[in-house]
């Protein structure tokens, strides 16, 4: 059976199967996470193959896989799958604690897969209103992923992010008809596959390609995270449980932010890479700034990671805005260094919020003394995120100094470097606050977590370090191919 | 002598259903609004169907009725029956000028966005393009200005008819699978949204989602 196919029908199936399961909590954790590492291995599998140089292909083209979505896919093997193992710990926690039923945790589970089903076909489609309806899907697939709970923040969260993110995206599907209806008729092959409009992007109507750059940019930022379009990330990823929060700033903005890349890559081609920079590069300054203005506020820790999700999406939208072989490269690699990153950082407040039982930091303290490997993990994940040297984020935001550099962009250099120090000074601040110093409210869990429960989140740990330090073969071979293929090189 | 148009006729009720499905303060007349207008989209697709031969737009105007003219109006009305409301919460600006504020910008809106789409459309009637644009903003104002969630799953139907307008008349050549899963989106859309405005109201023991004010800052 094609590898492809597998893909787009095995995580529907084990959701499937997963809502017909029998209420049994251990029988359900471990066929989570076995159902997981299959969906994931088949998804690795897929991108080792683009990674060997096959061109993989479905339905005429309708459906692909190219070094681009390899890319992201390996972020929904990799990344999905540690939260998702994660999962079946902080579940546990859950359901000790009387806050969710055995029923709602089997239901979590099956929409977990629902929702990599989704994200998986928006990577693969090929088509761009499928795409759309791919990416629609995920917000569809992951509301009740969020709004987990009955009660009204969780109702509310679940309202926000349905509504806000419906609307956004309702104008990415305009692009998407305007983007057709400007290419019908005037290049070769079926005008609605991807490929065929990078291919002929020289030939579409600059003007049609500029307002349909604009109206993806607000579809595809709006699920993106980007400012002025954000406002529903805050309450979203703040509400919904932890793992919850890492699949979505892990995983799906980076989905919406690969769509937003095609559409990029399609309109730079045809009226210039100066439109497209431009655009990005005043969107990336507007989310930097936006996010470090109300993360240098946030006490709530989960709050807190979730504008750093808008900051960190404002940095790849920057790194997109440099532009160049670099610039691409480095917006890129982020879209990986954060993914890993901010699994991690939300996968760490599941911890805390067990030993704190709360999410504000003001009522935190000593949590190097309570649960060290616990303050380790989160150190590690506000060090990756302030970009320091040796942790993965460092490389991309040091690469994208660098495209400027090179390029002479020295007041965008400028911005950049105002806008780190901001979140510099807001994450440490609040990292001394938590880990070190007394406890200021109440401790409910005095003691580290189980190894095997920190399992996930070392190797998310380890692979933030790994990707800080070492230069992976296979990785930078995607990476460069995506770059040659948006600069048609 | 000049000939009327059909498709003009039909595009042009469809502005005044979304008009009615916008201001309408009874929930049950909206969302019979809403039904009228689907099935004045169909009628879009079959004369369309009509007028180029094009299957696409046969299979669109199926579907449509099926989905979008019977099973999402009554879903809604069982909705409304279940929760036992008949007419929304005072909206942002009152009920007389909302309508209005709402009725003026969209005017405005589409009168800036039909020039644009013209120029692309593989259909160059300008009414019928001008009235795809005005219902997206419709719903989009709807969104804004109505704070009941009920009338705002109305706007997500509202805009999303104005789509699949524009759908009809830039892209009709697109692929059958195009409109299946742009619908089936939508579908599912307004399945959760019903869920989560069961939901809002057992929590809030209204619909009226100004009151979500829990998660600010």
């Amino acid at each position: 059976m094609d590898l492809l196919l597998l893909i787009l029908t095995v995580p529907f199936a084990f959701g499937v199967i997963m809502f017909l399961m029998p209420l049994h909590f251990k029988f359900l954790q471990t066929f989570h996470i076995l159902l997981s590492v299959i969906v994931s291995s088949l998804l690795l599998c897929a991108v080792g193959k683009v990674v060997n140089k096959e061109v993989l292909s479905l339905f005429h083209d309708f459906i692909f896989l190219d070094s681009m979505g390899a890319i992201f896919l390996s972020l929904i093997a990799i990344t999905g799958l540690l939260a998702n193992v994660y999962a079946t710990t902080y579940m546990k926690w859950e359901l000790e604690g009387g806050h969710i039923s055995l029923r709602e945790v089997k239901n979590y589970f099956a929409l977990s897969f629902i929702f990599t089903w989704t994200m998986s076909l928006s990577v693969l489609c090929n088509n761009i209103a499928f795409m759309w309806a791919a990416i629609e899907a995920t917000t569809l697939a992951s509301v009740f992923l969020v709004a987990v709970h009955n009660d009204k923040k969780s109702t509310e969260s679940g309202y926000k992010y349905i509504v806000l993110c419906s609307i956004g995206l309702a104008f990415a599907l305009y692009a998407t008809i305007l983007l057709y209806s400007a290419a019908n008729g005037k290049i070769d092959g079926e005008a609605m596959l991807y490929t065929n409009l990078l291919a002929n992007a020289a030939s579409l109507d600059p003007m049609a390609l500029k307002l349909v750059f604009i109206f993806a940019l607000i579809g595809f930022g709006t699920k993106a995270g980007l400012a002025p379009t954000h406002t529903w990330l805050p309450d979203v990823h703040a509400e919904g449980p932890a793992p919850t929060s890492a699949l979505l700033s892990g995983v799906l903005l980076k989905c919406a932010m690969l769509g937003l890349i095609r559409y990029y890559a399609v309109v730079a081609n045809g009226v210039g890479f100066d439109f497209v920079e431009t655009i990005m590069a005043v969107s990336g300054t507007l989310t930097l700034f936006v996010s470090a203005f109300f993360l240098i506020r946030q006490h709530n820790v989960k709050r807190m990671f979730a504008y750093h999700s808008i900051a960190h999406m404002g940095v790849i939208a920057f790194g997109l805005g440099v532009g160049g072989a670099i610039g691409l490269f480095a917006a890129l690699f982020h879209c990986a260094a954060h993914s890993f990153t901010k699994a991690l950082a939300f996968c760490s407040t599941g911890n805390i919020a067990r030993i704190y039982g709360t999410k504000d930091m003001t009522k935190m303290g000593s949590m190097i003394r309570i649960a060290p490997l616990t303050a380790v993990l989160f150190g590690i994940a506000i060090c990756s995120l302030v970009g320091v040297p040796g942790f993965a984020i460092f490389v991309s935001e040091f690469l994208i100094f660098k495209a400027a550099a090179i390029d002479g962009k020295f007041l965008l250099m400028g911005i950049f470097a105002v806008a780190l120090a901001i979140i510099f000074i807001a994450d440490f601040s609040h990292f001394f606050l938590a880990s070190f110093g007394k406890v200021e409210g109440k401790v409910e869990h005095n003691g580290e977590m189980k190894l095997s429960e920190n399992l996930p989140l070392i190797a998310l740990a380890v692979l933030i370090v790994s990707f800080g330090i070492w230069q992976f073969d296979s990785f930078t071979f995607l990476l460069d191919q995506s770059v040659k293929t948006i600069l048609k090189q | 002598m000049a000939t009327i148009n059909l498709i003009d006729i039909i595009a042009v009720l469809m502005m005044g259903t979304s008009f009615a499905v916008f201001s309408l303060r009874q929930y049950r007349h909206s969302v019979l609004a809403y039904a009228l207008q689907t099935l004045l989209l169909v009628a879009i697709f079959l004369a369309l169907y009509d007028k180029y031969d094009s299957h696409e737009l046969l299979v669109w105007s199926v579907t449509a009725f099926i989905i979008k003219v019977v099973c999402v109006p009554l879903y809604l009305l069982r909705l409304i029956k279940k929760l036992g409301v008949i007419v929304e919460d005072e909206p942002v600006g009152g009920f007389f000028i909302s309508p209005v504020v709402a009725l003026s910008f969209s005017l405005a809106v589409a009168m800036m966005f039909y020039k644009v789409f013209i120029h692309f459309s593989i259909f160059k009637d300008v009414l019928p393009l001008f009235a795809a644009s005005f219902i997206f903003m419709m719903g989009i104002f709807g969104f804004i200005l109505r704070t009941s969630f009920l009338k705002q799953i109305l706007s997500y139907c509202l805009f999303e008819n104005g789509i699949h307008l524009s759908l009809a008349l830039m892209a009709y050549t697109s692929h059958e699978l195009v409109e299946v899963g742009i619908l089936t989106d939508a579908v599912f859309a307004v399945i959760i949204m019903s869920i989560l405005a069961k939901r809002f109201y057992a929590s809030y023991g209204s619909l009226n989602t100004s009151k979500a004010v829990n998660l600010r800052g």
